[in-house]
């Protein structure tokens, strides 16, 4: 009884940064920008996070300046994609390598390593309630709210929604800023859940968060689904370490690489036939 | 009164082109009002302009004698101007409700209901029916329009634009849509109609104003003025309005489709059990509303769809399992619908794409290797053929206008003796002299033995240019009976004949 | 005064360029060091002396092969994020079979292995991509995770040097090296080098004059022409996948007989983003990867020399981000915005 709770709650716990970095890229994604920089995104708002709490030693300032650097990084991603538009997977490249450069950079020269490298928290059930509320919210906007149905067509076809009077560029920015908010309320669950910032420490959580969305099919609930899936499997490897399944020993790699071959198989259609927003890409 | 809209001293320059030098133009309350000119004449700039999507250089415009202006769609949008442009702009990813309301939404959350009350009532009132829940990609492009004119009321619009409206009509739903039109002028909207069928000016609109090279020729009421003065007037020297004359010798069968269906994207079947046959030194005509079928009927002559069923034959032999390059090497050449999409390389230069699906032939390589000094010699006389206008062959082919990308793409598929030319609306963004052009050359080679096929959706087009017209309606294709190949009545009535 | 878009852009672009500037100015000054400090030790560390330049050299080779496996792709219009997958399957694949066969034998097949499993890696996100329209980038992500996952099963299990801690396998035998060409007490120089440098010219070539390049590039520029053009796109899309896998599965055999002489997890960790990076900012021009090669070759080499004034590591990889994204920004306003 007790290893069925101790998974089930391991896997709200490990879902719940890859619901909300889903959510990021629910916004991004379902306006037309593609996006593989929700890693970078999370990573900084880790950083800025660990960082601002230590010094302040408040874990509001610290989760607030985590979310702003990550918004940070997501108009810069909206820069190169919208002002410069520069293809949206370079961008989302470079946001993730530009987020890979700062953090380590952040972190060597100004997080203190002297003493407990600790600082304040936020309780996790607030993360858990807020992951776990998101996608509901997320449908509601989309389907039966005007800035849904905007947001929508924005990333099905810009050019006819610009006919329609739509400005595709401000609804973008809008939705980055959300991609920023979701992402960096990840990030700041990751680093306050492993208690102090380590190099590239989401460890591809942006990815498979993508992942996820891709398998959702691009919509909230199913992504939700995935995502607690993928938790759900992290949490059982982590149970399952060097227990014995079928006679054989599975390597812990095996389970950690379950959400990458579904994500194959969805693709390959498999799990039936989804279909990404027309606009994805298109200026 | 002051007239519903008066444009003053319009002016517009993209970079080397003056597209608008000082236009004015005015259009009454309660009138049809037809603005006219070529392909690249400016119609489609002043009415972006007028509409806020685009931005005048200079010039003043007044709506009811209020001068306003414009920096964005949306500015236009809510001082009440609609406009259709040519290619709609219902998204087919959203419901038909959704698009209706799409950027004039009443409240931050939809309520369907209230939504569909308001709609069911503006379709009344036009004598329209929708089921408001289905996907528009399921719409037919009059019931596109049908949408499109709805948003414009949905908007309280109250000039109207439409741009080129008839372009995929079929006869008969382009007479429906002027009655629409015509029941909006009479409850005091303005309607201007962008067009370059004059027969429809002729036959439905109050007014006309002529734009030739970016400059208004003459404002004058329809009543009164004859096609020939109309077409003098747009093309600017006295025009020879007589059709081709139809050949009636022809050599035997080259191409014969028999029982052909085929596929189409949504599975469903878009040619059903076609037949027909081509002889050497014949241009056919397929006329049709867009989406009847002649698109995936094209792709599968030139192997780009395999069929369902049925056969291909070219001289007498099965080949309907060809590739597109093996059908590229028995003389098969593609006059592209989408030449922007299907037909050329943006970035590249005019020399590399002179050899797009000539690259294989043996003039163009030595083995595995291009030959560059025949390819530019090739690419020389493409652009000599119908005088497209450019700025060197090694400059990118963007750089053209797109009437001169077409001629370009229409000279490369006549360049390297054709056996099937496959046309899909040749004429496309061409001028009337060039569009002749065109068609004589297409001619020309079919006396030296080739065979076309031409699809386009101007119906007046291929009667005056082909030597039979037959009809795509659903994925069928009916062909008229002996003696009316060039009936426009009877192959009107055939395009949207229902069984 | 009216700004015209052309020229909105150039300034929009200017801009960038300085804010790039001013931003690596910022940061240098903020860890305590001196810019002008900096890049003389950059510099130095790279140029400084033979040997120093060799050693930048050999950090150089496997970016080259890198970039051109990124450009292959690229030309097909695909975006191989999954170098980094392929280099380590590749790798791995190498030193199995050069473990298992000694000599010159234990280098060709080892080559060829590595290519293959190259190829291999790749072969998934090609076929999803052309018959399945699956987004390469999405896939070459999660094959190069499952890659990782996947070798360091095996060499932290049965291909472990037991006599190591590590996850690493055993070393190659000293006569299944690739050789160095040049190998004096001043300069080192391997056989790999010229290697790379004579793929990249005949590809630049192959790619310009060949029919078959001509097709590639069709294919990469506009896919729905090239099958009106006779070319079948989905086979070209195949080919270009296992092309690019397969040169990315060398880079891997290069690194095993060249450099590391053995495999170990981690070893091709973020070649993936050089090799996107060297490949982008080499634009039309195949052969301009020998400077972009060489140019993120220095950064690499230079970025641990640098962290001696205090600078972090992580600057090199900000220096390459900024770098890529300027260059497709000034990219973007050559090809200039027509509509």
């Amino acid at each position: 009884m007790n290893e069925i709770y101790v998974v089930l709650l391991g896997t709200l716990l490990l879902s719940a940064p890859l619901i909300l970095a889903a959510m990021g890229g629910l916004a991004s994604e379902r306006s037309g920008v593609i996006n593989i920089g929700l890693e970078g995104k999370m990573l900084v708002a880790c950083v800025i996070t660990a960082l601002v709490s230590q010094r302040t030693g408040n874990a509001y300032f610290g989760v607030s300046a985590g979310i702003s650097a990550s918004i940070i990084m997501s108009l810069v991603h909206f820069l190169l994609t919208q002002s410069f538009r520069i293809d949206h997977i370079v961008s989302g490249m470079a946001v993730n390598a530009l987020a890979f450069g700062l953090s380590n950079f952040v972190d060597r020269r100004f997080i203190s390593r002297e003493g407990s490298s600790r600082f304040p928290h936020l309780a996790e059930n607030l993360y858990l309630a807020i992951a776990l509320l998101a996608p509901v919210v997320a449908w509601i906007f989309l389907e039966k709210t005007r800035g849904g149905l905007r947001l929508r067509a924005v990333g099905e076809d810009p050019n006819k929604s610009r006919q329609m009077g739509l400005s595709p560029v401000v609804i973008r920015f809008k939705a980055l800023v959300m991609t920023g908010v979701c992402c960096g309320i990840a990030g700041a669950l990751i680093v306050s859940s492993a208690g102090s910032f380590v190099d590239q420490m989401t460890a591809g959580r942006g990815f498979i968060a993508l992942a996820a969305l891709i398998l959702g099919g691009w919509r909230p609930i199913p992504a939700l689904l995935a995502c607690l899936v993928f938790g759900f499997f992290d949490a059982l490897q982590i149970q399952l370490q060097g227990t014995e399944l079928a006679g054989a020993k599975l390597p812990p790699e095996f389970w950690k690489a379950l959400p990458y071959i579904a994500t194959l198989g969805a693709m390959a259609g498999l799990l039936g036939k989804n279909r990404a927003p027309s606009g994805l890409g298109k200026a | 009164m002051p007239p519903a809209l008066k444009m003053d001293g319009i002016s517009r320059r993209f970079g080397a082109v003056q597209a608008l030098d000082k236009v004015d133009f005015s259009v009454e309350k309660g009138e049809i009002h037809a603005l006219v000119g070529e392909n690249g004449a400016g119609k489609t700039t002043l009415m972006r302009i007028l509409y806020g999507s685009e931005i005048a250089d200079s010039g003043v415009i007044e709506l009811e004698g209020n001068a306003v202006q414009f920096h964005m769609a949306a500015d236009g949008i809510a001082a009440g101007i609609g406009m259709v442009s040519q290619h709609y702009s219902i998204i087919p990813e959203l419901s038909c409700l959704e698009n209706l309301m799409l950027g004039a939404e009443p409240a931050w959350l939809i309520q369907k209901d209230e939504a569909k009350v308001r709609a069911d009532s503006l379709a009344v009132q036009m004598n329209f029916a929708f089921d408001w829940d289905q996907h528009a990609e399921h719409l037919s492009p009059s019931g596109a329009q049908k949408l499109e004119i709805l948003k414009l009321l949905w908007r309280n619009a109250r000039i109207m634009v439409l741009d080129e409206p008839t372009a995929m009509l079929s006869p008969s739903d382009s007479d429906a849509l002027f009655a629409s039109l015509k029941l909006l002028a009479q409850s005091g909207a303005t309607v201007i109609v962008v067009t370059h069928r004059i027969p429809e000016v002729l036959e439905h609109c109050d007014r006309v104003t002529v734009l030739r090279g970016g400059k208004v020729v003459q404002a004058l009421p329809v009543a009164g003025s004859t096609a020939s003065q109309l077409a003098e007037l747009i093309i600017g020297k006295t025009v020879d309005l007589t059709p081709r004359t139809a050949s009636t010798k022809f050599g035997s069968v080259t191409l014969s489709c028999e029982n052909l269906t085929v596929k189409g994207y949504r599975g469903d079947q878009a040619v059903k059990n076609v037949s027909f046959l081509v002889r050497s030194g014949e241009i056919l005509g397929i006329a049709g509303v867009d989406g009847s079928g002649q698109r995936e009927l094209f792709w599968s002559l030139i192997g780009r769809l395999k069929r369902e069923s049925g056969s291909i034959e070219f001289n007498g032999k099965e080949i309907a399992k060809n590739s597109v390059a093996e059908r590229l090497e028995m003389g098969f050449r593609l006059i592209p619908e989408d030449r922007h999409g299907e037909g050329v390389v943006d970035e590249w230069p005019l020399e590399e794409n002179a050899a797009i699906g000539l690259q294989r032939q043996p003039s163009l390589c030595n083995g595995l290797w291009i030959d560059q000094a025949n390819r530019k010699e090739m690419a020389t006389s493409m652009v000599a053929r119908f005088d497209t206008k450019h700025g060197g062959l090694e400059k990118p082919i963007s750089g053209l206008s797109g009437g001169n990308q077409q001629r370009f793409v229409a000279a490369r598929a006549l360049s390297t003796e054709p056996k099937v030319i496959l046309a899909f609306q040749p004429a496309r963004g061409l001028d009337i002299e060039a569009t002749r052009q065109v068609y004589e050359a297409i001619g020309l080679e079919c006396v030296k033995g080739a065979c076309a096929i031409v699809v386009s959706y101007d119906l007046d087009e291929l009667l005056d240019n082909c030597d039979r017209v037959v009809a795509m309606n659903r994925g069928k294709l009916f062909e008229p009976t002996i003696g009316l190949e060039r009936d426009r009545k009877t192959i009107g009535e055939l395009m949207v004949a229902s069984e | 005064m009216i700004l015209r878009r052309e020229n909105l852009q150039t300034w929009k672009v200017a801009g960038l360029c300085i804010s790039a500037i001013a931003l690596l100015f910022l940061l240098i000054l903020g860890a305590g060091a001196s810019p002008m400090e900096a890049a003389v030790k950059l510099w130095d560390s790279a140029f400084g002396n033979p040997l120093k330049f060799s050693n930048t050299l050999k950090e150089t080779t496997p970016l080259l092969l890198a970039g051109l496996a990124v450009y292959i792709a690229l030309k097909a219009g695909l975006f191989n994020i999954g170098v980094e997958g392929q280099i380590t399957i590749g790798a791995l694949c190498t030193a199995v079979v050069a473990l298992r066969f000694p000599g010159i034998l234990g280098i060709v097949l080892g080559s060829l292995a590595g290519m293959a499993g190259g190829a291999l890696w790749a072969l998934p996100a090609g076929w999803l991509k052309a018959y399945r329209g699956g987004h390469e980038v999405i896939s070459t992500i999660m094959l190069n995770n499952i890659a990782s996952g996947l070798t360091l099963a095996l060499v932290a299990g049965p291909l472990k040097d037991p006599s190591q801690e590590g996850t690493t396998t055993r070393d190659l035998a000293g006569n299944t090296l690739l050789p160095n060409i040049i190998d004096s007490n001043k300069w080192q120089l391997n056989l790999a080098l010229p290697i790379a440098i004579a793929l990249l010219v005949l590809f630049s070539i192959w790619l310009k004059k060949s029919v078959a390049g001509y097709e590639l590039r069709m294919v990469g520029a506009n896919p729905q022409a090239s099958e009106f053009a006779g070319i079948d796109v989905k086979k070209s899309i195949m080919k270009a996948m296992l092309a690019s896998g397969a040169v990315a599965g060398f880079t891997g055999a290069v690194l095993v007989l060249a450099f590391e002489h053995r495999f170990f997890h981690g070893m091709s960790s973020g070649f993936g983003f050089d090799a996107l990076g060297v490949a982008m900012l080499a634009g039309a021009t195949p052969l301009a990867m020998l400077g972009s090669g060489l140019l993120f070759g220095v950064l690499n080499k230079g970025s641990s020399a640098i962290q001696i004034l205090g600078i972090p590591k992580g600057i090199t990889w900000i220096v390459l981000a900024l770098l890529i994204i300027v260059f497709a920004a000034i990219r973007y306003r050559k090809e200039g915005s027509h509509e």
